[in-house]
């Protein structure tokens, strides 16, 4: 993913704030942002990595973004299930690694085409950004 | 798509319940010891690895409730936990939750009931197909025969000859038809069989009258052009009432002869059961006959030639490509050419107002709309009144609801103190108050249903025949669904507002020792409105009752009391001119027979009979009235004894005499009203007069009458001109008015077995005292100003009980100061004065909000007002009075408890 970590960041500060806080100023406005770009990296996992549980996505996530990302464990669930009901991913129980009954989480078809064109978007947005911040320091010069 | 998909998920998750929260916690749990053998694997004890992994979860209570929130639509179950807590909160108060609902539903049953009425004779179209297509002529229903070639304002109704001239020429409309405007009693017997003749009424129609309302038959064929023709066979649609109520569905009806005014007639079908023709009116026609029939029914052999006699109205479904008001333009254009193609028939001053004449074409969805215009205003004024009292109910129960609120102020309390939401605190008071409402509007709708059937019944007495239905139809129950949740939030909102303000730290702190109640502003405010309101009401219940007394106990002009009136038609029976002068007089000998009867008289219409007769008054030797003068004048015809019988008093001259009715004399006793309109202080015994400018001279006056109201078409307003001719074989008369005999009684059963006698085929009309005739003309007044004192005393009611509320709570939550003060030297005197100053001043506010708002109403009621000023002080000052004096004692009953309360008792309470 070619995101500029600073804008993650900038984002991802709402999230912090946000779980357990109510009162998060900024929580209301950027509540989608942060879901979809939660649930576009549970996405990209399942992507590529196939059926995963809830503890093995937070666990990639975790690895991917690195100390950047500080978010609550707990908060992916309900993006799950937002997912689930848009039809994104399906879910089923199974077996873990330590031999525990799990609830595991696959892409379907339908979730695939979003993860496609989310990435798209993505990219998209993240050029246009780095295009303009550019164009303003030639600007300046 | 996706939001859709999302949506049903969500809502399968509210209707299932919480069945998957064991899901989650499953989830939960594994995620944590997966996290926690990591964590072991990394080195750190059990404990630490264990706490190391819950930190880093976050909090799960936070996120279980985010991912509730996710799962099902939290708007609806919040609202169904508040519809649960807000039925468990009003079955604790049964008391509350039964005077809620038993206000409510008064108030929104009877805005309900007034609506079922002024929907269907207001709003509701024609049963009929499409019928936004259908135009009728005029703007304003007129009745029911003109004779020349001009119409004042506008031309609405026409001779048949001027509707084939619209219906040839004008291409805008798929189909016109013309029907007559009114009805014509029907003497009818089926020709088999030895049943005797009944009337019924029944009505002329173009052939295509039915194609043009596109309306088949319920059974057999309706009415077409083919039946519409000069020398077919005479054919008659009959009502599905009737079909049903007379003759029991029988089949053998269709295709069956009956005898219309002793004329044969095929029954060629049944119209459908709603259909009530062209109009809506409470006697709907029995039978729809086409007009090449009325020549010979009506017996009047030109009515069809006649183009001067206009007797019908004009229905017309427009082309879906045509313009309505290019069809009026050439409309216009055709009446003119047609009326000029007429120059030489007509009088001079038909010619003079020639270019004026026009006409209008109007939607006709609803027919016919002589009721709406006779009922708009009474309609109007009942749905103020119940405007009204729907506005004190919701003052009523909103105080109730504040009590309640402030009783509830701990609780309040403790849940924002516990954290929770205004918002949602807010929200909760506002289901509570629109379940209430909607329960109140349950409720409503039943008494809406009792409370319109009640009012047709006494509006119209022939309720059965009448085509407005009082069951409830959906567009009744939305509106009493949206009246409901409208009370609830009106009612709602100062609680919940209230609810909104509480000081959760002033509430908890406990006993309120402050004098001033902080939050009775709106319960203040409220009953003020109230107290306003039912100014109003009781002041227009005043006045519509003084004017019904001024209208029944006015002067007629003649006797009411020992009178009988039997309506009878000799036409049905099929008598003609030159055979009436026999039968009045057999008629009148055996009536005068039976032992009782004092005298016996015929006339045309009797006293306030409903119907009348107008025309114009051309004086002898005075110049022809111009075409602007008004030379009207109202008719009867009357046998000699007439005026005795009746007991109309003559001032002047002598009344009909038998020698006036041998000889054929034309003799007139003209009205004093008359006599001043057309002979302005000359004698007027001796003069002659008549009906048209050629014979001028036809009539001699030879006695003037007291004025008497005779016409039922203008009660409210100062009597016309009015004239009493001699008998005539050209007018058949109808009503015989019978006088007895004091003490003596006269029996139906009497009448008809004399009459049969005389003749088994002249059936009785209707057969009713002068004074029930008299009265019946004022149901609809009377029912207005019986609703609005019922709705009045309620109203006063109400208002009495908020005052006592209002001063009972202050004087309760007031007694430590009570206490105190009476500790301190003050007397009963100064408590009592203390408390119900606080109740005069809401009293004064409520007068003095009351009045301008009364004079308002008075305005609005002003026409409707018979021999009362609109601003009557008396009525205003007893209103005032009455209501004051009712709230006063409401304050009272609080104030002496609350003066004859021991000090010690008082400092301790609470």
């Amino acid at each position: 993913l070619a995101i500029s970590p600073a804008l993650l960041l900038s984002q991802m500060n709402c999230a912090i704030l946000s779980v357990g806080n109510q009162q998060g100023g900024c929580m209301k406005e950027k509540t989608d942002v942060r879901q979809g770009t939660l649930a576009l990296m549970a996405l990209k996992t399942l992507d590529v990595l196939g059926p995963l549980h809830g503890y093995g996505i937070a666990r990639r996530i975790e690895q991917i973004s690195g100390d950047l990302l500080a978010v609550n464990q707990g908060t992916l669930y309900p993006v799950l299930l937002k997912l689930e009901q848009e039809g994104a991913i399906a879910s089923e129980w199974g077996a873990s690694e330590n031999n525990r009954k799990a609830r595991f989480y696959r892409l379907t078809r339908e979730g695939r085409k979003q993860l496609q064109a989310e990435t798209r978007d993505w990219e998209q947005t993240a050029a246009i950004i780095n295009r303009f911040f550019r164009a303003k320091a030639e600007d300046l010069r | 798509m996706r939001a859709l998909r999302r949506f049903l998920h969500r809502l399968a998750a509210t209707a299932m319940g919480h069945r998957d929260e064991e899901r989650l916690r499953d989830e939960v749990e594994e995620h944590l010891a997966l996290q926690t053998s990591e964590n072991l694997r990394a080195g750190l004890s059990p404990v630490e690895a264990r706490r190391q992994a819950a930190l880093k979860f976050g909090a799960v209570e936070t996120m279980k409730e985010s991912y509730r929130d996710q799962r099902g639509l939290p708007f609806i179950e919040t609202l169904a936990r508040d519809t649960r807590h807000a039925l468990r909160g009003l079955r604790n108060a049964p008391v509350f939750t039964i005077t809620a609902i038993l206000t409510l539903a008064l108030g929104i049953g009877a805005t309900t009931a007034i609506f079922t009425l002024a929907h269907a004779v207001l709003l509701k179209s024609l049963p009929v197909s499409n019928p936004s297509q259908l135009y009728r002529l005029g703007a304003n229903p007129r009745c029911c025969m003109q004779s020349r070639f001009s119409q004042n304002k506008e031309f609405s109704i026409v001779s048949y000859e001027l509707y084939k001239h619209f219906r040839d020429n004008t291409n805008g409309f798929e189909e016109l038809a013309a029907f007559q405007a009114g009805q014509t009693l029907l003497g009818v017997r089926r020709a088999q069989g030895s049943s005797a003749a009944e009337s019924y009424l029944g009505e002329f129609v173009s052939g295509n009258y039915f194609a043009m309302f596109g309306v088949s038959a319920y059974a057999g064929r309706a009415l077409t052009t083919a039946d519409d023709r000069p020398g077919a066979p005479l054919t008659a649609v009959m009502s599905y009432r009737l079909w049903q109520q007379k003759y029991g569905l029988d089949l053998s009806v269709i295709g069956g002869e009956f005898n219309v005014n002793q004329i044969p007639f095929t029954i060629i079908g049944v119209a459908p059961p709603g259909f009530y023709g062209d109009t809506l009116r409470n006697t709907p026609p029995e039978f729809f006959l086409p007009l090449a029939a009325a020549p010979l029914v009506q017996n009047k052999p030109l009515v069809l030639q006649e183009a001067s006699t206009h007797w019908l109205d004009l229905i017309g479904r427009v082309r879906s490509d045509a313009a309505p008001a290019s069809i009026q333009t050439q409309m216009q254009v055709e009446l003119q050419q047609w009326l000029r193609s007429h120059i030489g028939d007509m009088s001079a001053n038909d010619r003079a107002v020639l270019s004026q004449q026009t006409l209008y074409l109007r939607p006709g969805g609803a027919g016919i709309t002589t009721m709406r215009t006779q009922y708009e205003r009474w309609l109007e004024i009942l749905m103020m009144v119940s405007g009204f009292i729907l506005l004190i109910v919701c003052a009523n129960v909103a105080n109730l609801m504040l009590v309640r609120g402030t009783e509830r102020r701990r609780q309040t309390s403790l849940s924002m103190a516990l954290g929770a939401r205004p918002a949602r605190l807010v929200r909760q008071a506002l289901t509570e108050s629109l379940v209430l409402s909607l329960l109140g509007g349950a409720a409503g709708v039943a008494v809406a249903f009792a409370g319109t059937r009640l009012i047709l019944h006494f509006a119209f007495q022939s309720a059965a025949a009448s085509p407005i239905s009082a069951s409830p139809s959906p567009p009744i129950l939305l509106f009493a669904l949206a009246i409901s949740l409208f009370t609830g939030i009106i009612f709602g909102i100062a609680p919940a507002w209230m609810t909104m303000r509480a000081d959760p730290i002033e509430a908890l702190r406990g006993v309120d020792r402050s004098t001033r109640q902080a939050g009775s502003l709106p319960r203040k405010t409220l009953v003020i409105l109230q107290a306003a309101f039912s100014l109003v009401l009781l002041t227009a219940s005043g006045l519509l009752t003084e004017s019904l007394r001024n209208l029944q106990n006015q002067d007629f002009g003649f006797e009411q009391n020992g009178r009988m009136v039997v309506k009878v038609d000799p036409a049905l029976a099929g008598y003609k001119a030159r055979q009436l002068e026999g039968l009045y007089g057999r008629v009148h000998d055996s009536l005068a027979s039976i032992p009782g009867v004092s005298s016996v008289a015929w006339c045309l219409y009797s006293p306030l009979s409903g119907d009348n007769w107008g025309g114009d008054i051309f004086l002898e030797g005075r110049p022809a009235p111009g075409p602007m003068d008004d030379n009207e004048a109202w008719f009867d015809w009357a046998s000699a004894g007439y005026f005795d019988t009746v007991g109309h008093p003559i001032v002047k001259g002598r009344p009909i005499s038998e020698q006036d009715i041998a000889t054929s004399r034309n003799v007139a006793l003209i009205s004093e009203t008359f006599a001043r309109k057309f002979f302005k202080g000359e004698d007027p015994i001796g003069k002659r007069f008549g009906t048209t400018a050629k014979a001028a001279g036809k009539y001699e006056v030879v006695g003037v009458a007291k004025d008497a109201r005779y016409l039922t078409r203008n009660l409210q307003q100062p009597l016309d001109a009015f004239v009493i001719l001699a008998e005539s074989p050209s007018v058949s008369m109808r009503d015989i008015v019978v006088r007895m005999q004091p003490g003596a009684k006269l029996s139906e059963a009497q009448v008809r077995y004399t009459l049969a006698g005389i003749d088994p085929d002249l059936p009785i009309v209707r057969m009713q005292s002068l004074s029930e005739q008299v009265a019946g003309n004022f149901n609809q007044p009377r029912l207005i100003a019986q609703l609005t004192s019922l709705f009045g005393i309620l109203a006063l009611v109400l208002a009495s009980i908020g005052i006592y509320g209002v001063t009972a709570y202050n004087a309760g939550s007031r007694t430590n100061e009570i206490g105190v003060r009476m500790a301190l030297g003050a007397d009963r005197g100064d408590i009592l004065a203390l408390i119900l100053r606080g109740a005069l001043i809401l009293i004064s506010f409520g007068l003095l909000l009351g009045v301008p708002l009364t004079l308002a109403t008075a305005r609005f009621l002003g026409s409707q007002l018979y021999g009362i000023k609109q601003y009557d002080p008396m009525i205003l000052g007893a209103a005032i009075l009455t209501l004051g004096s009712s709230a006063l004692i409401a304050a009272l009953i609080p104030a002496l408890r609350a003066s004859s309360i021991l000090p010690l008792q008082a400092l301790r309470a609470d």
